[in-house]
């Protein structure tokens, strides 16, 4: 019997009907954030992005995808069939804006915390978010992985409200994933 | 006392600091893998220099993006010199930016809020 060979036709529909201008799914290392940091930032000079949006893009990638690195290097070690280990990334355009999206697989029992620390975010104008960073700047350094601050500076470069959802897959883990409009 | 440079990388600034000037460089972006690490000596270094040197301290910065985990030890490094400030040693800093960054200036201003010591920021390139 034959292994079916990967349908990449409509792996580019689906990328071209999203407008994914880059894509990648799997492990997130540094020097893998490092390669698809300079290949964004390329990309969007020569469609003469402008340069505040070339940074925010980059700046908003940089924050999801070390988010995504750091947490799935916490559940790095479970047994793996879902694919704990990987994360996905996408950058694509949303008519006249970017869209910076990201996701992976996240312990339930983290889910709460994470959406209540993400409600917080909507409920906040501009100045009321840079308040808040300023203040979390000075605070302790959080245990984990100084996240709060991570998506902070995220939803301050956001031009719209960010979005998110958690898809459960089995009784323990769900897939958790977050977009970005610059 | 010795002087220290880290070579820069894709992902973390030159630094550059050099204690018979009194002169603390970083140049370049920041976002590398452990922030915490990354500035750990820098920061050792400068609270060196203010116990073992009376001479004036110079942070002199050429950052055009830090992640978030890099902001906050840098602010670290400016509460060290904001409290050196405040006791009578000379410490100051000077940003440069490019004039066409407007993100990286920005940044550049938020720092500067929250300090009282002497805080330059200087645009280059050519004027638009």
């Amino acid at each position: 019997m034959e292994t079916a060979a990967l349908d990449l036709y409509s792996l580019r529909k689906s990328f071209m009907e999203g407008e994914v201008l880059i894509c990648f799914n799997g492990p997130f290392s540094h020097s893998i954030i490092e390669e698809i940091g300079i290949a964004v930032k390329r990309y969007l000079e020569t469609e003469a992005a402008s340069r505040s949006a070339v940074a925010d893009v980059f700046a908003v990638f940089v924050e999801l995808a070390q988010n995504v690195q750091s947490y799935t290097h916490r559940l790095k070690g479970r047994k793996d069939e879902l694919g704990l280990d990987a994360g996905t990334l996408a950058i694509g355009r949303r008519g006249d804006n970017y869209a910076v999206s990201a996701g992976n697989m996240i312990d339930q029992a983290d889910a709460g915390p994470l959406s209540a620390r993400l409600e917080e975010l909507l409920t906040k104008d501009k100045p009321g978010l840079k308040a808040l960073y300023k203040e979390r700047l000075r605070g302790p350094r959080l245990p984990a992985s100084g996240a709060g601050l991570g998506l902070i500076d995220v939803a301050r470069r956001a031009t719209q409200r960010l979005s998110w959802s958690f898809r459960q897959i089995d009784d323990r883990y769900s897939f958790f994933s977050l977009s970005v409009i610059i | 006392m010795n002087d220290l440079l880290i070579p820069g990388s894709i992902s973390s600034p030159t630094v550059r600091l050099d204690a018979s000037r009194g002169m603390m460089e970083l140049a370049g972006e920041s976002y590398p893998q452990n922030a915490f690490d990354f500035f750990a000596p820098i920061i050792d270094w400068a609270r060196q220099f203010l116990r073992e040197s009376p001479d004036p301290l110079i942070l002199s910065l050429r950052l055009s993006y830090l992640n978030t985990s890099s902001t906050k030890c840098l602010i670290d490094l400016l509460d060290l010199l904001e409290n050196a400030y405040k006791i009578g040693r000379a410490a100051r800093v000077v940003w440069h930016c490019d004039r066409d960054n407007e993100r990286a200036r920005e940044a550049a201003e938020e720092f500067r809020e929250d300090v009282t010591l002497p805080f330059e920021i200087v645009l280059e390139g050519p004027a638009q």
